[in-house]
């Protein structure tokens, strides 16, 4: 008797159709941009000189490492992207690659982002890219995702981690300014992804996802909104009092951060509606161009004391 | 072997075929930019490439 299955052998195999476009897909470009404008402005406040071609090959690396983050949670969220109407155009739920080929993609440049980083570098900072891909791939996706409304929360940690290490890719070392940075973009988490999820709140709950508004209900999200937003505010302004950044920044954080507050508040007070639907796209819409805004503040004062010192 | 006899196993259409050449010249592209940058960094850091510090 044979061991064979003649039929699986007459059915043809798949043969992926995948381009290039859509493995650069897999990478979450519009993440990865975000990634890379943060990593820029630690590796630039960094004290010290760092080669151009080691400042280039760092933010590459974090940027990889960021795809590959990306391509990995595809892999393992195939199931409930499909369910998403944010998430269904994506090249697992669309048929274009498998998860097993997303998952190939993702360890393979992982690895190579990490022991490029770790090798043409420094290891401290190859480690701290490691840490932040296990952290978002496998704490954030595979553990809390599915399991706590506090998800974005605690895996915010992962999206404030690169401007650490590319400060790391720097110095070698960390010091207060990155931690900074890190709890910026870890204040910031709840609040842009809530305001996300207040208006996507139907996919979420199709998709089985416990996000705040699905578990706990849209208006203790908008109280959690408010709260994270008056945290982060004051967050972003610590700083300057601190004497870590400049008075630029620190004006420029408090005009952010009155905005932010402002539609924070429009968020808690329009609960019903097109008012309250317009006022969580405000928000969300605006955080992106303050976080923006804030690191560009940064970047800018870097610039500027490099360019005229005197006057600086 | 007669010419004109089909080739056996899996024949691929233009789509695959076209979409293989893309992912092959794209690793091709990721290769050479990572054999440019290990060649750059050598030759920015010269003997110190061997220091590597933890």
């Amino acid at each position: 008797m044979s061991v064979v299955d003649h039929n699986a052998i007459a059915l043809s195999p798949r043969i992926s159709e995948a381009d290039v476009a859509d493995y650069i897909a897999l990478l979450k470009p519009r993440v990865m941009s975000l990634v890379i404008f943060t990593a820029l402005v630690g590796l630039m406040i960094a004290p010290g000189h760092v080669h151009p071609v080691l400042a280039f090959t760092s933010i590459l690396c974090i940027a990889v490492g960021a795809g590959a983050s990306g391509a990995l949670n595809m892999a393992y969220e195939g199931d409930i992207d499909a369910l998403m109407s944010r998430t269904a155009n994506r090249p697992i739920p669309r048929g274009r690659i498998t998860q097993g080929e997303a998952l190939a993609f993702g360890v393979t440049l992982a690895f190579f982002s990490v022991m490029t980083l770790g090798i043409l570098v420094n290891w401290f900072a190859g480690a701290l890219l490691a840490f932040t891909i296990f952290f978002y791939v496998v704490i954030y996706t595979m553990m809390l995702k599915r399991w706590t409304a506090q998800n974005i929360v605690i895996g915010g940690a992962a999206g404030a981690l690169p401007p650490v290490v590319a400060w790391a890719a720097a110095t070698g070392s960390l010091s207060m300014e990155p931690l900074l940075l890190f709890l910026i973009i870890f204040f910031w988490t709840p609040p842009h992804f809530w305001a996300l999820a207040l208006f996507r709140s139907d996919d979420y709950a199709r998709a089985g996802v416990p996000m705040l508004p699905v578990v706990a209900g849209p208006d203790a999200t908008r109280l959690q909104i408010l709260l994270y937003t008056v945290v982060l505010v004051a967050v972003a302004f610590a700083p300057w009092p601190l004497g870590y950044f400049d008075a630029v920044y620190g004006v420029t954080s408090l005009v952010l951060g009155a905005g932010m507050l402002a539609l924070a508040v429009n968020v808690y007070r329009h609960r019903t509606g097109s008012q309250a639907l317009r006022a969580t796209r405000k928000l969300f819409a605006f955080s992106i161009f303050y976080l923006f805004a804030l690191f560009a503040t940064l970047l800018l004062e870097v610039v500027a004391h490099a360019v005229a010192p005197s006057i600086w | 072997m007669d010419d004109k006899q089909k080739p056996d196993g899996i024949v691929l259409t233009e789509a695959q075929k076209k979409s293989r050449r893309e992912r092959s010249i794209a690793i091709a592209l990721a290769l050479g930019v990572l054999v440019v940058l290990f060649f750059a960094v050598t030759m920015v850091k010269g003997p110190a490439v061997l220091v590597r510090p933890m």
